[in-house]
């Protein structure tokens, strides 16, 4: 169980680096926001293996619960400021 | 200065959220000793749940309930709790922040006691920071528009 | 407990191939608005699936009551900010893209003849 664990865990970080392209080379802040969050999603399942793969779940799932929340606020509050500016192309 | 959002979604799901975000934050403080977490930690959830408040309802919404004033007295307040602790184990006779000299007070074992003594120290911890970011995220986000005092100046 | 295992390594691998899929779309979609179509309903549906394994995983206990906590808020929150971004996008006036942008191979002469002659 533990090598499926990681190999899903390996798997996972090379998505990591595919939404990575999509931050870097959006050509809006928007695009580059919708890159950042898919990275969060996925850190999050990434840490939760890692604490599988360690037999500490417990202390994981307390870490990943909060950048679960500081990435939905995160996207919030970048889209209010892009509203309220309007300005896009950075 | 942050004004309401208009959009109904968003409003709904920050308003379901928020509670929940608070009692995680409670949670966090109170096994600080058993995971990950503590005072700081927990105080600074507490404040991500008025940040999401204000940017989804308006700052106006969210000063009525958390006033400038009310987060200054809050942050003496958690100042207080920790200092006065570490006071009045001096006061029981033990060194500063001794809190194996709680027991008299309280009642329990010495372990016990200490426990206690932290547990009251975290929560005066987690009140001071989120007094403390609640004023830091008004003051940022309360900036005027450059131009309104420049008729002073010229 | 093989029957744990069983189901946890179902869902995770559906999950994971739900990763898959929905960053493929974030990479090759050719618009902001249907990128975020992609992120906001395969990631969610891709996390649910695999929190929801983990949580089988571990049987019935507090560790999986608080990872179907951690399910829930996702489910709520991920497409909330996909809206949010998308109507920051829409205000300004980001344009969507459209079938006319793209090389269309069934635009051919015949088609396009009486078109144009009725357009005088």
């Amino acid at each position: 169980m533990n090598t499926f664990f990681l190999v899903v865990g390996v798997g996972m970080c090379v998505l990591v680096l595919f939404c990575l392209y999509r931050a870097t080379m959006g050509p809006d802040v928007l695009n580059r926001a919708a890159g950042i969050s898919a990275i969060g999603t996925k850190t999050l399942i990434i840490l939760l293996l890692m604490g599988a793969v360690y037999e500490r779940v417990e202390m994981f799932i307390d870490i990943s619960m909060v950048y679960a929340l500081l990435n939905f606020i995160g996207c919030l509050v970048l889209a209010r400021y892009i509203e309220e500016t309007g300005e896009v192309s950075c | 200065m942050i004004k309401d959002y208009q959009d109904v979604i968003v409003k709904t799901v920050a308003r379901l959220v928020v509670p929940f975000i608070v009692t995680y934050a409670l949670y966090v403080v109170m096994h600080g000793h058993h995971s990950p977490g503590g005072g700081f930690q927990g105080g600074v959830i507490l404040a991500a749940g008025f940040v999401l408040l204000g940017v989804t309802h308006g700052l106006e919404r969210t000063r009525r309930r958390m006033s400038e004033k009310a987060a200054g007295v809050m942050s003496s307040v958690g100042v207080f709790i920790y200092a006065g602790t570490g006071i009045l184990c001096i006061i029981l006779g033990g060194n500063y922040l001794d809190y194996g000299a709680l027991t008299g007070l309280l009642l329990v074992s010495r372990p016990e006691a200490r426990s206690l003594g932290i547990l009251g120290v975290e929560i005066g911890v987690a009140l001071a920071v989120m007094a403390v970011m609640c004023l830091i995220f008004f003051s940022i986000f309360t900036v005027d528009e450059p131009g309104e005092d420049e008729g002073s100046t010229e | 407990m093989l029957v744990r295992e069983i189901g946890a390594v179902v869902l995770l691998s559906s999950g994971f191939l739900l990763f898959v899929t929905a960053t493929m779309g974030l990479l090759r979609f050719p618009d902001l608005y249907s990128r975020l179509h992609a992120t906001g309903k395969g990631d969610t549906l891709a996390v649910f699936l695999s929190l929801l394994g983990l949580a089988v995983y571990y049987g019935l206990s507090i560790t999986s009551v608080k990872i179907v906590f951690i399910a829930v808020f996702m489910f709520l929150a991920q497409p909330t900010a996909a809206h949010a971004l998308s109507k920051a996008a829409f205000r300004c006036r980001i344009p969507p893209w459209t079938c006319e942008d793209v090389c269309c191979l069934t635009k051919t002469r015949e088609n396009t003849e009486g078109k144009n002659d009725s357009a005088i």
